[in-house]
């Protein structure tokens, strides 16, 4: 209903001629469709690339911070060594760090490796997720202590027992996670926005947003069609995956 | 490191154990050295191993930045010249710019009303839908007010930019229409702020109602029988078993609100852009600003380290104050 209204608002109007697209009072069924407000983003600004662009950050750290996570994580949860619980609490006290606390000196170190406007500049800040660290621990110090005993009398060592006996029991741990992170970063806006400037290396939210700003403004609904080409599909996702990301956000309490 | 990892063939110096092929995971080492004995170090080994490539960038990008904030915050520095030891100087002028107080005391506005917004229809809704319900339209609901959260902020600021403009859109039209005719709530600068306001909250709702729902959900129903038993009317119950019951999961939506409140960024740079004036300038967006527009390092992260104080102090206070309200079983 009201949540709705919006976006089918939206849609509806992505798909009407400019001239006529915003009387008052509003068409909530349109008449004269046309798909020419589709085909105009693609004029002016480079989305297929973008759409790409968001894909592969978007893959990589998902990927990435699963790796990371889990190896963190069966540190803390299965190995002992000096400074554990210590070092487990330093990184459990960087989930209190907003983004804008670090983003200024990690701009910096960017800048000094020439990485600004890079994708390296918004993946590798991202690989680490002290969130993920901490749940898949929790998961990992679940999982009952005999296979593993099993496997290391076998010979295996930590590593091998990571990949074969952890991983493989993790799975809803491991999706939970992934399902954030991957949600968070896909709609980011605010890192990508400092540290990308050339529109072949957006991704889609900075796109969105400069497709207003750009070359005195997109007409509005080109606009809408481009928000339109970004929510409908999500909503599709989302219909057939709500319990797995609400789930996996509520987890968290952090907004994405 | 060259060694490969854990397969169990490394013998490290001064290992008593002969080296004649796999280690296996055998009891007893004959001696222990250091306080911990090979089998103990090989473990630990292992673990460093495992942390290193975590470590390195949690050192990196976040630690790092963490402490550098600090140090940046006291110096000028723009980027193109040395930076100078200005000591306290960017704190001062924290306290003296307009633009910046402007920044501070409508991030607290704004963080203030979400709280209450979030809190109490999040509770009202939760409320609601918490009695018995047909799953689908339980479903259903809970992907419509959950929908919005899922799509970037950069798509539904600018939707409601389109929407809350008279000229575009139809909130104004369809309000007037009911006889609530407002300015243009844009470029007005007392009705920009509620406006972001409402948005972000129609955005971010959706969690805090999963979270206070699945709280509920949670309330054995045993204790509304045991008090309906007792002579309790609705209202009693809801004060007297609901809300103690509820109160960890309130205090927990009430610290996450606040500290994705403070933060707010997204809505004020792409719909207002801090308009009118400074009317919805959010203190995140003025680090943005005055760190990458200006490129007033030192003063961004002044600012920054404000924000990073505020939240934990905010946060402190609410778990001090929370044993006074919160009740764990």
């Amino acid at each position: 209903m009201v949540m709705f209204a919006p976006f089918y608002w939206v849609l509806v109007t992505s798909v009407l001629p400019p001239s006529g697209a915003f009387s008052l009072p509003p068409k909530w069924v349109p008449t004269g469709l046309t798909l020419a407000n589709f085909g105009q983003i693609f004029e002016l600004i480079p989305f297929g690339t973008m759409v790409l662009n968001s894909i592969k950050i978007t893959v990589i750290i998902t990927l990435g911070s699963l790796v990371t996570s889990s190896l963190a994580a069966y540190a803390f949860a299965r190995l002992e060594f000096p400074g554990r619980n210590v070092l487990f609490v330093v990184f459990l006290s960087a989930l209190m760090i907003p983004p804008q606390v670090t983003v200024i000196p990690t701009f910096m170190i960017v800048r000094t490796f020439g990485l600004i406007d890079t994708h390296e500049a918004v993946y590798l800040p991202a690989l680490v997720q002290v969130f993920g660290i901490f749940l898949l621990r929790q998961y990992f110090l679940s999982i009952p202590r005999d296979l593993e005993d099993a496997a290391k009398v076998d010979g295996a060592g930590y590593f091998r027992i990571l990949v074969r006996v952890i991983l493989p029991l993790s799975g809803p741990a491991l999706s939970a996670v992934a399902i954030f992170v991957a949600q968070v970063y896909w709609n980011d806006f605010f890192w990508p926005n400092i540290f990308l400037s050339s529109p072949e290396k957006m991704t889609i939210p900075v796109g969105l947003v400069a497709l207003q700003g750009y070359q005195g403004g997109a007409p509005a609904v080109v606009i809408f069609a481009a928000i339109s080409m970004v929510t409908v599909p999500l909503l599709v996702l989302f219909v057939f995956t709500q319990r797995a990301i609400t789930e996996s956000m509520a987890m968290t309490g952090l907004k994405g | 490191m060259a060694k490969p990892m854990g397969e169990g063939t490394q013998t490290k110096a001064g290992d008593p154990a002969p080296a004649d092929g796999p280690q296996r995971a055998t009891p007893a080492p004959a001696k222990r050295r250091h306080r911990l004995s090979p089998l103990k170090r090989r473990e630990a080994l292992s673990a460093y191993i495992f942390l290193s490539a975590p470590l390195l960038l949690f050192v990196v990008f976040l630690g790092g930045p963490l402490i550098a904030v600090f140090g940046i915050s006291v110096l000028e520095w723009n980027l193109l010249t040395q930076p100078q030891f200005s000591g306290l100087e960017n704190y001062k002028q924290l306290l003296s710019d307009p633009t910046a107080r402007a920044a501070i005391q409508n991030t607290f506005v704004f963080a203030f009303w979400s709280v209450v917004l979030h809190l109490g229809f999040g509770l009202l809704l939760a409320l609601a839908v918490n009695r018995a319900m047909p799953a689908a339209l339980t479903y259903f609901l809970r992907t419509a007010y959950f929908f919005p959260l899922i799509i970037s902020w950069a798509a539904v600021a600018l939707m409601w930019r389109y929407i809350l403009d008279p000229n575009f859109g139809f909130l104004p039209y369809y309000l007037s229409e009911i006889g609530l005719s407002i300015p243009n709530v844009l470029v007005s600068p007392g009705w920009a702020m509620p406006a972001l306001i409402f948005v972000d909250f129609w955005r971010t709702i959706g969690l805090t109602f999963i979270i206070l729902l699945a709280g509920l959900q949670g309330i054995p129903s045993q204790l509304y029988e045991a008090a309906k038993v007792d002579g309790a009317g609705s209202l009693q119950r809801f004060w007297y078993v609901t809300i103690p019951m509820l109160s960890p999961t309130l205090f927990f939506a009430l610290v996450i609100t606040f500290i994705g409140a403070f933060q707010i960024f997204e809505p004020m740079y792409i719909i207002t852009q801090g308009g009118p004036g400074d009317a919805t300038r959010s203190i995140v967006m003025n680090i943005f600003e005055t760190g990458f527009r200006s490129f007033e390092m030192g003063y961004a992260s002044a600012q920054a380290v404000v924000v990073f104080l505020v939240i934990m102090v905010v946060t402190l206070l609410q778990i001090r104050l929370s044993r006074y309200w919160v009740h764990y079983e």
